[in-house]
């Protein structure tokens, strides 16, 4: 029993995580930039949604309102900042580091303008349908509607985009312009448009990851919320895990974070909350320094 | 005889001259760091922002309301009461930091009640309070070290520590369940360290322990935790963390369909706070709970009707929970404080008020402090009490039952101590 | 065919900074001088960034940890074997140094985004690993002492001072070193390497190992300046190190131009100025009670938007950029 439910902790964690991978490998393969501000933009998003459920009382509705935003915020910024960022800062030691800064920048930004505007407390957002465990012979398993319908959304989402990606031409113009963007140009591709679609596409991701990262607590979240800390190291190092360029790794790598965490936290120790995810890096990048499923560089001789 | 009569003369003049003016260079009265004819300057840092400020980001805004109506209603002596509020988001370095501006620049006549044990050692290592004889008063934090005089002179704990509220925790369980299987999720820090010796101390042994890494409380963790309960089955819960832990762990519960009997710990225990998270009352009914100052809804307390007055016109729409009712408490004490310190209050004059009068400071806890010219040891007890229906926390029969002890090897005795009327209007007297 | 000038020491320059140093710390008041060791603490920290990400190219954004290993050594050999702190100090760069080396290792094989990935999870995960082990203190931490000042200096010495002096003083050593090591052959490489790895290595030069080199020199330099870290606090814990630092270390790189030494100075003393003049900005626009609290974040963060798109090479390579545009324009007038 305690085996299953350690899987079952390990695939609902792992699913969110999951979520939020999408979203870092979506804006890696649009841009080529890791974008730190994902997971304020998450937040941001949740703001978002948690307006629409006051005003319409449904989630249902709240979650594509909340995409919406989210898509649009992104998108917005890369409008602004990342098209200034590689005018400016795209050349030498700096350019590696400067989309980094500037997305950690705008992530404290964002932090402090929603502080500002709705405050710091705790508000809260309703679950949809039930959280409450499964019986089974009595005893309740760590796995509920809601975090069956978090596992659904994942898949879905996993599903629509990679066709989106690799059976359309929107999906080629995707790939090409983060590939190779001057001949993407030149063969008629509108690079700079297709990136921002880019990041909306993580923006709408990201909304999702943050609105069910919340309803699947118990609904309480804040600009300083330890849930939304955790979101953001724990969704990048699952991205890595899975390498950066698939979004199927995004997928594995956030289960195998989660399962492998949960495994760690209750036959070890549930102090090493914090240097479980490090250790479990490393050894998967020892193995297959690209990750799960990434694609080796190419020599470029 | 001229030349020399002469010279004698201006010698005596020259220093007359020179006594004179140091004389009236002399300021009529010495005046106090942080302290002038019409105002007196009081420094606090805690976390206001970052993932540990939850819940206690209230304290300042609850400790200004009380000091904004003490001042409106004639302050210490004629002097009012200013406080200095800095955000040292829960690490050392930037509370030592802030801390030298407090001192150094903001010139303060005292620290009221930093928050965090790292921290505060931080500052008494580095910022050195003892040494420049700045009181640091009322510490938010129950870390028994705190109360060692040697090591920290000028430092006044309020907050029963973690060690005696284990032991009284332990005490009860010896009266009540005695031969059940007992579990203990705590932190994995000071916190959770002091309470363990504690533990040890009253001679409980776990069935199961569980600790966590301070910033971990999430949902997904507090399902681990359970899973590990439920495998150990344990009969008692005792919950010895933060009110995000708390949370955490009672919200997945009801998910859960988990019902053992719980036991809070004080320091994440608050009512107000948990429900406010979405736990149901339902859960918290039943649960045992502790807490040195009254219920905070409690309205027959002439203390908690008091205070939660003040605050609600102070600060309209936010609930009165622990953390606002022993942050205007500590302010209560410090306003005290000083007005024992005399009429013309220093640094020096304001421990010793303490040193000397601090135990019978008027303040809503319902068990005594143990200040005294040996003991920097404030509140050194608690109640035990039940959550109701409603999910607040209620004295077991109506009636509040205190247990005292010590943070050594001293026994754990029902207490009678009988609190002394508030003072009239809520002012020091 | 030119003759290579051998790059001078400039050894004299730093000493004269010493001096002065000393000189000023007898004139400002307490306030300043603890800053001032702060800032000194940076300049270390923020210079092992930039010869790891500014110059060998490999990005780091767990460089906090590093800090904390340091710390921890120095904190341990003082509290368990009351060794002088000059033997702390250097423990603190051997184990920091070491741990830079395993790092450079695993991170041989890892570019960029794998690289700040892994760091990432670093910073997060070993300071946490001091609660594991009672030795190391908890999250209530160990007292890291570095004692008195020597009597010798005089009754009204205060102790701030005492951690100004060594801090600057190990701060112009390291920052001498680290500037020699950056002009040497190595340093050559690193550039080489960053620059394009197959060329490089076509080149003759050895691109692996010169990472790792990298890594083990930058990480006992921030393992220095941990320990000195330790020192201005007096203590050690793991919430002295939390992730925000390795961010801060990062922006005080970008601040002072992620490949020049010479701006180090101006992105630590911005780091250390900027978080008190925004409390003084909040203070004085600030009108409800959450825009003053959050308002001196919002200032940081932006200023740091702000800086990386438009002065992204820090101040002192713009200036340099803009003399010699200035220069290339008068050498095309003059013909």
């Amino acid at each position: 029993m305690q085996l299953l439910n350690t899987l079952l902790i390990g695939i609902t964690a792992g699913s969110i995580y999951s979520l939020m991978a999408i979203a870092f490998v979506l804006v890696w393969r649009s841009t080529r930039v890791v974008n730190f501000a994902q997971a304020g933009m998450a937040l941001l998003s949740t703001y978002f949604g948690y307006e629409a459920v006051s005003r319409l009382g449904s989630f249902w509705i709240a979650l594509p309102v909340a995409m919406i935003g989210g898509a649009l915020f992104a998108a917005l910024v890369e409008l602004v900042l990342m098209r200034l960022l590689v005018k400016h800062a795209s050349s030498g030691p700096i350019a590696g580091v400067a989309p980094i800064i500037a997305t950690l920048g705008l992530l404290g930004v964002i932090r402090s303008v929603i502080s500002m505007i709705w405050g710091g407390q705790d508000l809260r957002i309703v679950a949809p349908i039930s959280n409450n465990g499964f019986t089974i012979n009595g005893s309740t398993l760590v796995f509920s509607p809601l975090k069956l319908l978090v596992l659904v959304v994942v898949v879905v989402l996993l599903i629509l985009l990679s066709i989106l990606f690799q059976k359309t031409n929107l999906g080629l113009a995707l790939r090409a312009s983060a590939h190779a963007p001057e001949i993407a140009r030149l063969s008629g591709v509108r690079v700079d448009s297709v990136r921002t679609l880019g990041w909306a596409l993580a923006g709408a991701a990201g909304a999702v990851a943050g609105l069910f990262q919340t309803v699947n607590g118990n609904g309480n979240f804040s600009p300083d919320s330890i849930d939304f800390s955790l979101l953001l190291v724990s969704g990048f190092i699952a991205a890595v895990i899975g390498g950066l360029d698939s979004l199927l790794g995004a997928v594995l790598g956030g289960l195998f974070l989660g399962i492998s965490i949960s495994f760690v936290l209750m036959y070890l120790s549930s102090g090493l909350f914090f240097i479980a995810p490090f250790v479990i890096l490393l050894i998967v990048l020892f193995v297959r320094p690209q990750g799960i499923i990434g694609v080796k560089a190419g020599r470029r001789a | 005889m001229k030349a020399l009569q002469r010279r004698t003369l201006l010698t005596a003049t020259a220093v007359l001259a020179t006594v004179g003016l140091a004389v009236t260079a002399l300021p009529a009265q010495a005046a106090e760091v942080g302290v002038t004819s019409s105002q007196i300057k009081l420094g606090m840092t805690l976390p206001m922002t970052g993932t540990a400020s939850l819940g206690y980001n209230k304290i300042p805004g609850a400790a200004k309301a009380y000091f904004d109506y003490l001042n409106a209603n004639g302050g210490i002596n004629g002097r009012k009461i200013t406080l200095v509020v800095k955000d040292d988001r829960y690490v050392p370095t930037e509370a030592v930091a802030k801390t030298n501006e407090l001192i150094l620049k903001d010139k303060v006549m005292a620290l009221l009640a930093p928050l965090g044990t790292a921290n505060v050692k931080a500052v008494a290592t580095s910022v050195n309070p003892a040494r420049r004889g700045v009181p640091v008063l009322f510490v938010n934090t129950g870390f028994s070290g705190f109360a060692d005089t040697k090591k920290y002179p000028t430092t006044y704990t309020v907050l029963p520590s973690y060690i005696m509220e284990a032991k009284i925790m332990g005490e009860y369980i010896k009266e009540n369940f005695a031969g059940k299987k007992i579990g203990l999720l705590y932190q994995d820090d000071d916190f959770g360290i002091d309470a363990l010796a504690g533990f040890k101390t009253a001679g409980v042994n776990f069935a199961v322990k569980v600790p966590y890494a301070s910033g971990s409380q999430g949902a997904a963790a507090a399902a681990g935790w359970i899973t590990k309960f439920k495998a150990a089955e344990a009969d008692v819960v005792i919950l010895f963390g933060v009110s995000s832990a708390t949370s955490a762990m009672l919200g997945t519960a009801a998910q859960l369909s988990y019902r053992p009997q719980w036991m809070l710990g004080s320091v994440g225990g608050d009512a107000t706070t948990i429900k406010l998270t979405g736990v149901p009352a339902g859960v918290l009914n039943g649960a045992i709970g502790f807490s040195p100052v009254p219920a905070t809804t409690d309205m027959n307390d002439e203390y908690v009707k008091f205070f939660s007055d003040i605050y609600a016109k102070a600060v309209p729409g936010s609930a009165f929970d622990l953390n606002v009712l022993l942050g205007m408490n500590t302010a209560f004490m410090a306003a005290q404080a000083l007005k024992a310190a005399g009429p013309n209050p220093t640094r020096k004059s304001l421990m010793a008020a303490i040193d000397s009068k601090g135990a019978t400071f008027a303040n809503s806890a319902l068990v005594p402090a143990g200040y005294s010219k040996t003991s920097h040891v404030g509140l050194t007890g608690y109640w035990v009490g039940k959550y109701a229906v409603t999910g607040d926390l209620e004295p077991i029969n109506k009636t509040y039952v205190t247990y005292t002890t010590d943070s050594g090897s001293g026994a754990v005795v029902k207490s009678t101590y009988k609190r002394p009327a508030m003072p009239a209007k809520g002012l020091p007297n | 065919m030119h003759k290579s000038k051998k790059q001078s020491t400039h050894l004299p320059l730093f000493i004269l900074g010493g001096i002065v140093l000393v000189i000023l710390s007898g004139f400002v008041d307490e306030l300043r001088v603890y800053q001032g060791a702060t800032i000194a603490v940076y300049v270390i920290a923020i210079s092992s960034i930039i010869l790891l990400t500014g110059y060998s190219g490999q990005v780091s954004l767990g460089h906090g940890a590093l800090m904390a290993v340091g710390a921890y050594a120095a904190a341990v050999l003082r509290a368990e074997f009351n060794l002088p702190i000059i033997l702390c100090f250097i423990a603190a760069v051997l184990a920091a140094a070491v741990g830079g080396t395993l790092l450079g290792a695993a991170a041989a094989r890892l570019s960029g985004p794998y690289l700040a990935g892994t760091t990432l999870a670093l910073a997060i995960g070993l300071p946490s690993l001091a609660n594991q082990f009672p030795i190391l203190g908890g999250e209530q931490g160990l007292a890291f002492d570095v004692g008195f000042p020597p009597l010798a200096l005089g009754e009204d010495f205060t102790q701030y001072k005492w951690y100004f002096w060594i801090a600057a003083l190990a701060a112009l050593m390291s920052m001498w070193s680290v500037r020699n090591i950056l002009n040497s052959a190595y340093g050559r490489s690193w550039r080489a390497g960053r620059g394009n790895e197959v060329a490089a290595q076509l080149a003759g030069i050895n691109t692996a190992r010169s990472k790792v080199l990298a890594f083990t020199i930058s990480a006992g330099i921030a393992g220095l300046a941990g320990a000195l870290l330790a020192m201005t606090i007096g203590t050690v814990s793991p919430s002295a190190f939390p992730l925000a630092l390795s961010f801060s270390l990062l922006t005080g790189a970008v601040l002072s131009g992620i490949s020049t030494l010479g701006g180090v100075i101006i992105g630590s003393v911005i780091l250390v100025a900027i978080p008190e003049i925004a409390d003084v900005v909040a203070h004085r626009l600030g009108s409800s009670e959450s825009v003053t609290t959050n308002l001196p974040g919002l200032i940081v963060s932006g200023l740091l938007i702000l800086t990386v798109l438009f002065v992204p090479n820090g101040p002192v390579e713009q200036h340099r950029a803009r003399k010699a545009k200035h220069e290339a324009a008068h050498k095309s007038t003059k013909k």
